[in-house]
């Protein structure tokens, strides 16, 4: 009842939409509506993405040619490529970055940033954030944080270079490798401020879909997308702090002379302070406490997604809407309870290790009835085969790939064996990665009409979706085979191996695709920006849709909705349902006979 | 008395150390080049900069006593403030070069001598190395692919300049709807399924023959490992087979088609009870082997009859430390770390007197050993993928992994038809600029082989002065920690 009180309330001020002026920096800069947050995500994301990318296609390059100079290098990394050799330690330092951005920035922020803002009050009814401050502050310290760890790529000694999961001693001891001094620092302090960042836009997304559901927006009326990200903010705030605190306790051990993380570490190695007692294996659980949870923290927005860009396009319900629900519940409780699978070969004991192969194989089961939902979903639909519904299947496709490659790193004996081996490598590219990236670029083809007003070319984006699609299995499929033959991963070459030298020529393969996979972002990054400006005016519902977002008008207003916020009648998914005139009803209109929630909620008139 | 005992140290650490030396004296030029290998040459080269520059010369850049200094401890020599230190910091990137305070006067000597006579015979070794290495290293870029390149990113600049025009060309071929996108692309997903399994299979055979799993492990355990492999490929294999051929031909069967309308079909609580309990069973079977599996493998009680031998890391090479006849590893302490020797171990304890360092790992043929790990700097990890073993060596917490090796490297050679290939130990847990080249050779012989090997080696403490009867408490200056 709150609720509606706070709505009409709303309502009220928003009612002629914009009585108060904007100025170009309210507007675009400094807003506080959630639309132009999600735009301003989006944006950043892609600026990193393009940088995550171009770091990938420099340490491809080195891979596949590992004794050519190339002299252009030069001209762009100075001395870290010195005639045209890339420096062993900046290849370190080029796969950390491109990691971390990739995982954090891009797949973390500039996926469930984006499309958590954008969606979460459009598609539940709600006129903004339930703190549009704190969203504001959410992506200023995101910006912040991207700010500063790019400009951890410009310091002496180069940026943090232990891999994206900085494992002490490596990452503590400046002395152990270059990148593990000024840069390590800016990389701690970066992922600070994207803690608290992710921490600002988590509590609010939990906030704002509790309570600020519109009139018969029920949790079990709700689209999956918005259960998504649900799952993914709670997920959110209970690892990341954790993050947080393994970071702070970092920088004691590298400014503060402490020893949490080290143990039997010489004087001489670590700046003239003995260090004993710690151990470096704590900080590996405090890490993948959050490390595991953030890979579904990536995966589950992008399922999302592709639930309401599949049930939409295939013109058919979502198969087993509950099951899905659960499914996700499922899948976020055990997240928390398998971290130790990244840690099988550190000695741990070994019964502790089965409990954790116990709790990740049980992953498995809700993993495969999604999937096998989705399949249901596809079965006997109409398939507008849409961009965002070709990045849909391709998602669902990755999934599987890479989730069966998962039962072989998840079992601790086979791990190892594989245990950081380039099938690691092969396995999260294509399950988290790809995945991910896809259910991103799904959801951007998707939503482009609500972000921009105006459509986005299909036709590249066919192109865009064939290139990649291709580019991105003939890259990470063949990594499987250099895994299973025990070529680890994160080395700069691999040459110095005779046993190794017959896959010279699948590293050449591999940095063709990539490089090809690399250039049709291009294609990509042309339609967006065009399409901002001169793309086809977008219709109000360009999918004929159920969910609410697409009953706002196409101008994007302050406060979504011109008049009244609509009440739901029903499920979001009642496409092609018997006996209905068109292949879709939306959540807002009635059934025959079917009461306004408002009535419902009226407390019973007593004769 | 306490001076007395201390004074009986000195002498005996004197005379150890001495003999040490003298010992090495008397040995031939190649100690210098196994010592260059051991120590050098994960990150240096003569002829070519690797992590660190060409060694080329640098007998004639620098003299004998700054080289000596700089090799023992860079960084100090760095920090008092030598100009010629500092230069060669910054010409390389500034990368902290490993300090080998292990190393003996004599030791690096030996690495500068060695270093010398390579770059005087380099010219030779040059031409050698260029005949050898013809056909892969010198080579330049396939041309064809440098064209291929080129041609593409020529293509993408030229359509990206004349993009607009594209763009109103595709944007009115839209409009007209010449072609039915729709169509095409569930034409697309089919040839994608047949093409995509059609390559996966082909890479499975082709690629699949480089892999460790095409040769036969090379231990004990290795064994229930492949097997372990196989059943999970199989049940995966078949399901991801299944699935993507589903998803695939449902895109393409049920492609739009204006006559008809979508089944609504949102819920069977009998199909989601079947692939819930279905995939539960198969994890189950996974589950359950895969437990059996790994606690066989982890199975601590093998490690009480095993024969200890320590492996140690440190950045970037490994070193074997074998426990003797005892079968006991002396007692170490990371403080003296290339104090007393280079790896810490106390040589007074009568545990450590028989204890033998080497820098390669000989295995006996099927004798079951524990490899014990200790770490000086930062995470290692120990991978010997023929043998399907991995364990992270990590400093200050014990680490070790049992098994038995099964095939000598001599049998191991025959079974892959190439003489050079020799079993290694990788470093698969990143730990600095030359971690790509951390490695080990690891040779499975004979017990005749093994042994005369072993022979050769010098103990720790050489024999002459383990005579010497230890006062029992010296030892407690160094923390036991196997």
């Amino acid at each position: 009842m709150s609720n509606q009180h706070l709505n009409n309330e709303d309502h009220n001020n928003h009612e002629g939409n914009d009585q108060h002026k904007q100025t170009f920096i309210s507007k675009y800069v400094f807003s506080m509506d959630h639309k132009m947050i999600a735009k301003q995500f989006l944006i950043t994301g892609i600026i990193m993405g393009c940088l995550g990318v171009l770091m990938s296609m420099v340490f491809r390059l080195q891979l596949a040619f590992p004794d050519t100079p190339f002299p252009f290098m030069e001209n762009f990394m100075g001395h870290w490529a010195k005639d045209g050799r890339l420096d062993p330690s900046f290849y370190l330092a080029l796969i950390t970055i491109h990691g971390t951005i990739m995982v954090f920035y891009v797949l973390t922020a500039g996926l469930s940033g984006t499309f958590s803002n954008l969606l979460i009050p459009l598609q539940i009814g709600a006129r903004d954030m339930a703190s549009p401050l704190f969203n504001m502050l959410s992506y200023w310290f995101f910006l912040l944080s991207s700010l500063v760890l790019v400009s951890s790529l410009f310091v002496d000694g180069g940026p943090a270079s232990s891999g994206w999961t900085i494992y002490p001693p490596l990452s503590a001891l400046p002395t152990a490798i270059s990148g593990s001094g000024m840069g390590m620092t800016l990389w701690l302090i970066a992922i600070i401020l994207f803690v608290v960042s992710s921490l600002l836009g988590g509590v609010n997304y939990i906030a704002t879909v509790i309570n600020m559901r519109t009139l018969g927006m029920k949790m079990t009326r709700l689209p999956l997308t918005v259960w998504s990200f649900l799952l993914t903010a709670i997920l959110g705030l209970l690892s990341f702090p954790v993050l947080l605190g393994a970071g702070l306790l970092l920088i004691f051990d590298r400014s503060f002379g402490t020893s949490f993380y080290l143990s039997d570490i010489p004087a001489d190695l670590a700046g003239g302070i003995e260090r004993v007692g710690g151990s470096p294996i704590l900080f590996q659980h405090l890490f993948w406490f959050l490390g595991h949870p953030e890979v579904y923290i990536i995966i589950l927005p992008a399922l999302g997604i592709t639930s309401e860009v599949l049930a939409t396009n295939a013109r058919k319900p979502i198969f087993g809407y509950r099951a899905m629900i659960g499914s996700m519940i499922a899948i976020a409780v055990l997240s928390f309870v398998v971290w130790g699978h990244h840690m099988f070969v550190t000695g741990m004991n070994p019964f502790l290790g089965s409990v954790f192969v116990l709790g990740t194989l049980i992953i498995a089961v809700p993993s495969a009835v999604k999937t096998f939902n989705y399949l249901a979903t596809l079965w006997k639909g109409n398939l507008r085969l849409t961009p965002a519904m070709l990045f849909a299947i391709g998602l669902v496709s990755f999934f599987i790939s890479g989730g069966l490659t998962g039962l072989f790193l998840g079992n601790a004996a086979l791990d190892i064996n594989l245990h950081d081996t380039y099938f690691v490598v092969a396995h999260f590219h294509i399950v988290m990665g790809s995945a991910a990236i896809f259910g991103m670029m799904s959801g951007i083809y998707h939503w482009y009409p609500k972000m921009f007003g105006r459509m986005m070319n299909s036709t590249l984006g066919y192109l865009h979706f064939w290139i990649t699609f291709i580019a991105a299995y003939c890259v990470f499929f063949p990594m499987h085979f250099m895994g299973l033959a025990g070529v680890p991963r994160r080395y700069y070459a691999i040459t110095a191996y005779d046993q190794f030298d017959v896959f010279v020529n699948m590293n050449v393969f591999i940095t063709i695709a990539a490089l090809i996979g690399g250039a049709a972002q291009l294609i990509f990054l042309f339609n967006f920006f065009y399409s901002i400006r001169k793309g086809k005016k977008a219709e109000q519902n360009p999918w004929e849709s159920n969910t609410l977002e697409w009953t706002t008008p196409v101008e994007r207003i302050h406060g979504n909705w011109p008049g009244e916020i609509p009440h739901v009648y029903r499920w979001p998914y009642d496409y092609s349902k018997p006996g209905a005139l068109t292949d879709f009803i939306p959540q807002n209109i009635p059934d025959e006979g079917q009461t306004d929630p408002l009535e419902e909620t009226k407390p019973p008139v007593h004769a | 008395m306490k001076i007395l005992i201390q004074l009986r140290q000195s002498i005996f650490l004197f005379s150890a150390l001495f003999l040490l030396s003298f010992n090495i004296q008397s040995q031939s030029a190649d100690e210098g080049a196994k010592l260059f290998k051991a120590n050098c040459g994960s990150c240096h080269a003569i002829d070519q900069k690797v992590v660190g520059p060409a060694l080329k010369g640098v007998h004639n850049k620098y003299d004998e006593a700054w080289l000596l200094k700089w090799i023992k401890n860079s960084q100090e020599l760095i920090k008092s403030g030598d100009s010629k230190a500092i230069k060669a910091f910054e010409e390389n990137n500034k990368i902290v070069m490993t300090s080998f305070t292990n190393l003996t006067d004599e030791q690096v000597k030996l690495i500068i001598a060695f270093v010398k006579s390579e770059s005087e015979k380099a010219p030779v070794a040059e031409v050698a190395a260029s005949a050898n290495v013809e056909n892969v290293e010198t080579e330049p870029l396939p041309s064809i692919i440098i064209w291929l390149l080129v041609i593409v990113s020529i293509l993408l600049i030229a359509v990206i300049i004349t993009m607009k025009k594209v763009m109103s060309i595709i944007g009115s071929a839209e409009d007209l709807a010449i072609f039915n996108w729709n169509e095409i692309n569930a034409t697309l997903l089919i040839i994608f399924l047949v093409v995509g399994l059609g390559a996966s299979f082909w890479e499975f055979f082709v690629h699949g023959a480089f892999t460790v799993l095409a040769t036969p492990a090379a231990s004990e355990h290795g064994t229930i490992y492949d097997s372990m492999f196989s059943i999970t490929l199989a049940l995966t294999g078949i399901v991801f087979v299944i699935t993507q051929i589903l998803l695939f031909w449902y895109s393409y069967r049920y492609k739009h088609d204006p006559k008809r309308k979508a089944l609504y079909y949102p819920d069977n609580h009998k199909l989601e009870l079947i692939w819930t309990v279905i995939p539960a069973l198969v994890l189950t079977v996974l589950v359950v082997r895969g437990l059996q599996t790994w606690s066989s493998i982890t199975d601590r009680k093998q490690a009480e009859s095993a024969q200890v031998i320590e492996v140690f890391g440190q950045q970037f090479s490994w070193i074997v430390r074998y426990a003797g006849a005892d079968n006991k590893l002396g007692p170490h302490d990371f403080r003296q770390i290339g104090v007393v020797n280079t790896v810490g171990v106390d040589p007074k304890s009568q545990t450590s007197k028989d204890d033998i360092i080497t820098s390669e790992l000989h295995l006996k043929l099927g004798q079951p050993v524990v490899l014990k790990f200790r770490s000086r700097d930062v995470i290692h990890s120990a991978y010997l993928p023929h043998f399907r073993v991995q364990m992270n060596v990590v400093p200050g917490l014990p680490t070790q992994f049992t098994f038995t090796p099964t095939v000598t490297t001599a049998s191991m050679r025959k079974t892959l038809n190439d003489p050079k290939f020799d079993y290694v130990i990788l470093c698969n847990k990143i730990c600095g600029a030359a971690h790509y080249r951390m490695t080990t050779t690891v040779i499975v012989e004979s017990p005749e082989e093994y042994n005369k090997w072993l022979g050769e080696q010098p103990k720790l403490v050489p024999a002459a002065t383990t005579s010497e009867k230890v006062q029992p408490g010296e030892t407690k200056l160094l923390t036991q920690k196997n």
